[in-house]
């Protein structure tokens, strides 16, 4: 009677306690409107952590990340064009952009024409550094009398030596994309016969919002078949068409999955109680845990992150646990035993509690702020569930008696199925995982690159590849971040960065290339200068004329212009392609990315990266996060032993020298999962040993349950067991059969798991008899 | 995503045009052939063996200069293959038009090239010169209006290019031959003109296999 009274005032209190989390959670998400905090990189150790680069890399995304491309063609260019006209007019009103206009193309040569003095290519500086006088002329008459000269701007006499045909020549290198009939054309650079029209789709809002791209994506699909019943090859690429299909597919995969599982579950509730208020209840338990796991990581942290949320609420998984036990125990008893039996129950499923917690809190132990807060998170959310459970339950779980249904009486009683395994059966068992252990870790694979995390269908891939192999474009994945005081510096240690990788000789796409510092403009026009002067006499000479020089080189030569400045570079709109590069201010001064082709091969990547250069900083963003997946890993399985070793102090603390057999079936099916992953051609990362953590906690409460009464003839613990590993089995582990391999990794371990842990319990049960 | 790049085209389409104003205009199969009988005519009065050779007077008139320029050499033209113009007054140069290139070099050493694989315009250009050279009427129908009158073994082309970006390049050429394609006059739009006159031609009948590699 003491317990009800109690039970009642905490009740009160923990109403409260909720309530004032739930105002806490609608002010945060809903007034203030915050968001959980998505940046991966936000989860390394605040030492190690670069704004730079995540800005870096956060304002290069945003830049393509709403834009759709389509490859159209693959045969003659008149096919192309027919096939694109096809696809344009299926597509309807959707903007696009395909074709160049003259005026457009103007707009280049009015920023460049007025500063090309000191515009020099790569190999034309070089040149007029090292060559003779007569060398030049020898070019540049070449060039006069030839029928087919290189590409060429304004009179001969203005620029004998082609200097800014040359200049303009190399920045076209940078792309495979030309004009032709007005169009934006592709070649094929293996199959020149193959051409490809390009049509840009540019969406409204980001690339991450896929409600616009849902919207257009059927009717790019109906102008895509357009465009192949017309003969042609479609190639789609964009960042919207992959959050779409990852939409998509968890959309699927909830559908099928997720009312699967939900489906079994409550089938599961009413065979064993003929109620759905079990189900209910213990769905309320853990809904309490997760609001006030936010709440406490919110007020611990003064922010949440979504990787927390994610694991966090898989860790809440364990709360099920607590839940199915009170019922189980509940059940055939009348509404006034159920204080005797809570009673009886406090100190087991508090074990069963703190056991989990103490493995969750080793997370906070390692200097890493995202595992702190997927301990804080998850150790907060289990005690909340626990007293929820505790506290609510016994007032909330209906006045008359709850009658055993037959299905329990029946799934209690196959208990007696497990035999109690000596010494020898033990021996033998412990035998048998050795054989398969052995035969795992002989094909044990680990692998942490993200990339292996990657679930988009093949084809959606295969095209994107095919159209990176056509466009040639540079990658962003990896890139470098220059940082100059000034603007100038800045382009000047782009420079010698971008002379550096040439060099190396990588593809590089550069804003200096574009836009080059004033003092190598300068020194440009000072070297064209001199050199000019000196080939103007001879080639008179062997002309045998006197040239009439131009008048836009003369008035350069005589005046010096100031050169491009960044400010008239930005304002145009021919810096518009390489806009995204400059990044404006970042820290202390202005920076820019500088973008590289060929460099993904790893040896590269780390040559790249022990680059040292004044202002430059390397940025890899797919090994940087694949390098914290690997760190919290290895932490991972660190914790995962320490909580073990944890786990069965505790134990010892209530059971004594038999501690071990509550421990052990989770250790053997711990490592039999890790075996079995390993047979079944896993490549083993993050998301297959973090499951781990939470079949400790899972599989010890089982352990815990079961020793509390081990006699075979004991039916409440069994069904209790039982039933929590199957609801776990139908949540967790149905997700071994999504298509994110995060998720599928997940759920695998799991399955293994929870499975063999069940299995294993009752064998390492005491004999009584 | 990763396509920031591909805008750098719009530059370079001003600056390929003045090469030959090839950019546009050029579909093959979709131009309506010349006046037949004239292009027929001309077709009969021509021979256009597989390896050609001769030599060559060019006359340029460039603005800018007082004097015109002259220049003198000897071509190759294979069916097919491409085409070798190789200046030998006032001073040595090669320009070889193949399939794939146009390269341009000067003892040996390569002053200019340009690639198929990256400028698609080079194909155009090529296929322009050997037409021009060869006299292939049905090639020259697809880029130009075809005007001209046959006089004996004689015949005289005037072509005027097709609406398009040839058109702001090329404003007007000459074509004159009998079996062979004797004299070629090119103007220009901005004024310059050039002359050149075919001479000592001669199908080849030990061609070098090695030429156009």
């Amino acid at each position: 009677m003491n317990l009800a009274r109690i039970t009642r005032r905490l009740a009160g209190l923990w109403l409260v306690v909720v309530l004032a989390c739930l105002v806490h959670n609608a002010w945060h998400w809903g007034v203030q409107r915050r968001a959980p905090v998505t940046d991966l990189l936000a989860m390394l150790p605040t030492d190690e952590q670069r704004p730079l680069a995540t800005q870096a890399t956060q304002a290069l995304a945003d830049a393509g990340s709403r834009r759709i491309s389509v490859l159209i063609g693959g045969g003659d260019w008149a096919q192309a064009q027919a096939a694109a006209d096809a696809f344009l007019q299926a597509l309807g009103d959707v903007p696009a952009r395909h074709r160049v206009a003259d005026a457009d193309q103007q707009t280049w040569l009015d920023l460049y024409t007025p500063v090309r003095q000191g515009l020099l290519s790569a190999e034309a500086r070089a040149r007029l550094t090292a060559a003779p006088t007569a060398a030049l002329a020898d070019q540049a008459l070449a060039a006069l009398y030839q029928p087919v000269a290189g590409p060429r701007v304004g009179r001969w006499a203005d620029d004998p030596l082609n200097l800014f045909g040359l200049w303009l020549s190399e920045r076209g290198q940078g792309s495979r994309v030309r004009v032709q009939d007005g169009r934006l054309m592709l070649t094929d650079a293996t199959a020149p016969q193959r051409h490809y029209a390009l049509v840009l789709i540019e969406l409204p809002g980001s690339g991450f919002e896929i409600g616009a791209a849902r919207a257009l994506l059927p009717r790019i699909e109906t102008a895509t078949r357009a465009a192949q019943a017309a003969g042609a090859t479609v190639l789609q690429a964009g960042v919207p068409l992959f959050a779409a299909a990852a939409s998509d597919q968890a959309e699927r995969e909830i559908h099928t999955i997720g009312l699967g599982s939900l489906l079994g579950i409550v089938a599961l509730t009413l065979l064993a109680f003929r109620s759905l208020r079990p189900r209910l209840l213990v769905t309320l338990s853990m809904a309490v845990g997760l609001l006030v796991a936010t709440s406490v990581t919110l007020l611990w942290f003064g922010e949440l992150h979504l990787v927390t949320l994610v694991f966090g609420v898989s860790l809440l998984g364990v709360a099920e646990n607590y839940g199915t036990n009170y019922f189980s125990a509940r059940q055939g008893l009348a509404a006034a035993e159920r204080w005797t039996m809570l009673a009886r129950q406090i100190p087991i499923v508090s074990l069963a509690m703190a056991t989990t917690v103490i493995g969750y809190g080793l997370l906070a132990l390692p200097p890493f702020p995202g595992l702190r807060q997927v301990a804080v998170f998850s150790g907060a959310g289990l005690v909340a569930a626990f007293v929820t459970v505790l506290w609510w339950f016994p007032l909330m779980d209906g006045q008359g008696r709850m009658a055993p249904t037959r299905f329990a009486d029946w799934l209690g009683s196959r208990r007696a199925l497990w035999p109690s395994l000596g010494r020898r059966g033990l021996t033998l068992l412990g035998l048998a995982a050795l054989v398969l252990v052995a035969a795992g870790a002989a094909r044990l694979r680990v692998d942490d690159d993200i990339r292996q995390l990657q679930s988009a269908p093949p084809a959606l891939i295969e095209q994107q590849r095919e159209f990176a192999r056509l466009m040639q474009a540079p990658g962003v994945a990896q890139f470098f971040v220059v940082q100059g005081a000034t603007e100038q510096e800045l382009l000047e240690r782009e420079e010698a960065l971008t002379a550096r990788l040439r060099g190396l000789g990588l593809g590089v796409q550069a804003v200096s290339d574009w836009l080059p510092s004033l003092r190598r403009q300068h020194e440009d026009q000072a070297l064209v200068a001199r050199r000019l002067a000196e080939l103007r006499p001879e080639l008179e000479k062997r002309l045998e004329q006197t040239l009439e020089p131009g008048s836009s080189a003369n008035a350069n030569a005589d005046a010096r212009p100031a050169g491009l400045t960044p400010w008239a570079w930005l304002a145009s709109p021919a810096s518009e392609p390489l806009r995204a590069q400059w990044l404006g201010r970042l820290g202390a001064g202005p920076a820019t990315a500088v973008l590289l082709r060929g460099a993904e091969s790893r040896e590269t990547r780390e040559a790249l990266a022990a680059l040292r250069l004044d202002g430059v900083t390397w940025v890899d963003k797919v090994g940087e996060v694949s390098g914290l997946l690997g760190r919290y890993r290895a932490l991972m399985s660190v914790v995962l032993v320490a909580g073990f070793a944890l786990t069965w102090a505790a134990l010892a603390w209530r059971f004594g020298r038999r501690a071990w057999r509550a421990l052990a079936p989770t250790a053997l099916a711990s490592v039999l999962a890790v075996a079995l992953l390993a047979l079944s051609g896993q490549v083993l990362q993050l998301f297959h040993i973090l499951p781990l953590l939470i079949l400790l906690g899972l599989g010890v409460d089982y352990g815990i349950f079961m020793l509390e009464q081990p006699d075979r003839r004991a039916t409440q613990p069994f069904l209790s067991v039982t039933l929590a590993a199957a609801s776990t089995l139908l949540s967790f582990g149905l997700l071994a059969l999504s298509g994110t391999p995060a998720l599928r990794a997940f759920g695998l371990t799991l399955l293994f798991g929870v499975f063999l842990a069940w299995l294993f319990t009752p064998f390492f049960m005491p004999d009584h008899d | 995503m990763k396509r920031r790049g591909l805008l750098i085209a719009p530059v370079l389409a001003p600056v390929l045009a003045p090469l030959t104003g090839l950019l546009s205009g050029s579909l093959p199969g979709l131009a309506a052939a010349a006046p037949a009988d004239l292009a027929q005519a001309v077709r009969e009065r021509l021979r256009q063996p597989e390896w050609l050779r001769g030599e060559f007077t060019q006359t340029k008139k460039v603005t800018g200069f007082a004097k015109p320029l002259l220049s003198r050499g000897d071509f190759v033209l294979a069916r097919g293959r491409g085409v070798l113009w190789r200046t030998v007054k006032p001073f040595a140069s090669e320009l070889r038009l193949t399939r794939d290139e146009i390269r341009a070099t000067q003892g040996g050493q390569t002053a200019m090239r340009l690639e198929a694989a990256r400028e698609p315009v080079v194909r155009v250009i090529n296929s322009l010169m050997f037409s021009l050279l060869n006299g292939d009427v049905s090639g020259l129908g697809e880029l130009f209006e075809l005007d001209g009158a046959v006089k004996g073994a004689g015949w005289q082309l005037a072509l005027t290019p097709k609406p398009g970006a040839l058109r702001q390049v090329l404003r007007k050429v000459d074509l004159e031959g009998d079996s062979f394609v004797r004299r070629i006059q090119l103007f220009e739009a901005n004024g310059d003109e050039s002359l050149i006159e075919l001479a000592n031609l001669r199908p080849d009948v030990a061609p070098e296999p090695g030429l156009f590699q």
